[in-house]
């Protein structure tokens, strides 16, 4: 039974809201939503969710440009691998099970959940304003004062932007829940810019593969349509809420979806 | 007011802003009506907004002066290019 579109809308605008608060592209949320609640088939929800994806990070990323939190030069150089990542991981999708899928997207949240919990309490931004940012760094205005911060460990960087792009392509996301956290965690970066920068990045991570899964017929289209109308106010809605929001509590709720929808999607695979 | 968003950043939040405007005209317009051609053209336009992204930050940044990151970008121009000769050959 296909669901309504008014469930459909409805579907993609949650998603959107919260993934755009976040800085991902929703796909995380929507991918379990539509295979667990709604009983579409994985590779249908896979494909759907690459261009709700595409809709949210595009959308989110107008609002946070404006706003100065996007790193553009470092969006770029990861978006290389992220970009690379994405293609292979497309091609690569018609290998795995349903089974295999739902484990590798299962395992891969938790993870995420343990490494941003754990890491919760680090600052980025450092106490000198007048310290030179660094090619990749830059420069954070909040409630007034201004912040730099410095990128660090370009290689798990770029390590974890190839992964983020090839778990994207197999599993419907941006990559963003992969990059946020590394970023935020290992590399020195600011949540909020880590967010900023990933939904810049992330509209062209799912665009490699979403152009596979869309000439493979994976691509539903009623079903697609809706949830990635649905996805444009809820992201836009969401990415101006973020701003509101503490870093800190961006982080916790974060690390507590990724464990619980990494648990469940697990689970479904065994 | 934001310091940081340079006259790049606002092209490609224009770019953006269009590519997600009409999309969505195409999409409403296809699941009012039922028609699948609409429907088809809104997600494919959508899927080519970030690729019009790449294209004008490519631009953008060459125009800068900024060679290094313009060849970067362009990198990411030629990977998604290669998705879509991928794509059109399955």
């Amino acid at each position: 039974v296909e669901p309504s579109t008014g469930i459909l809308l409805l579907s993609g605008a949650a998603t959107g809201l919260v993934g755009a608060m976040l800085g991902l592209g929703g796909g995380v949320f929507l991918v379990p939503l539509l295979t667990l609640a709604l009983g579409v088939p994985i590779r249908t929800a896979v494909a759907a969710s690459l261009i709700s994806v595409i809709a949210t990070a595009s959308a989110s990323a107008t609002v946070n440009l404006g706003r100065g939190f996007v790193n553009m030069r470092l969006g770029l150089a990861l978006e290389v691998a992220t970009s690379l990542g994405g293609l292979a991981g497309g091609i690569a999708a018609s290998l795995l099970t349903r089974q295999q899928l739902f484990v590798t997207f299962g395992i891969t949240l938790a993870v995420m959940g343990v490494i941003m919990a754990a890491r919760s309490n680090k600052r980025n931004v450092l106490p000198d304003p007048d310290t030179d940012p660094g090619v990749l760094g830059g420069t954070l205005v909040e409630d007034g004062t201004r912040y730099v911060y410095r990128f660090k460990r370009l290689p798990v960087g770029l390590g974890a932007s190839l992964l983020a792009g090839a778990i994207s392509g197999l599993l419907g996301l941006g990559g963003g829940i992969v990059k946020v956290p590394v970023l935020s965690t290992f590399c020195g970066i600011p949540i909020r810019v880590a967010a900023g920068t990933s939904t810049f990045m992330i509209g062209v991570t799912a665009a490699a593969s979403a152009f596979i899964y869309f000439s493979r017929g994976d691509v539903v289209l009623p079903l697609t349509a809706a949830i990635a109308l649905g996805a444009l106010p809820g992201s836009l809605l969401g990415a101006q809420l973020s701003d509101r929001v503490r870093a800190r509590s961006l982080k916790i709720l974060m690390a507590v979806v990724l464990l619980a929808v990494g648990a469940r999607m697990a689970l479904e695979g065994l | 007011v934001n310091e940081t968003a340079s006259p790049l950043d606002k092209t490609v939040e224009v770019v953006l802003t269009c590519g997600l405007a009409v999309s969505a005209l195409l999409l409403v317009a296809g699941l009012f009506i039922g028609a699948h051609s609409l429907l088809q053209a809104g997600i494919l336009l959508l899927m080519l907004t970030p690729l019009a992204r790449v294209v004008v930050v490519t631009v953008g940044l060459f125009h800068e002066g900024d060679r290094l990151f313009g060849t970067v970008s362009l990198c990411i121009l030629l990977v998604l290019v290669g998705s879509v000769i991928v794509a059109t050959r399955l």
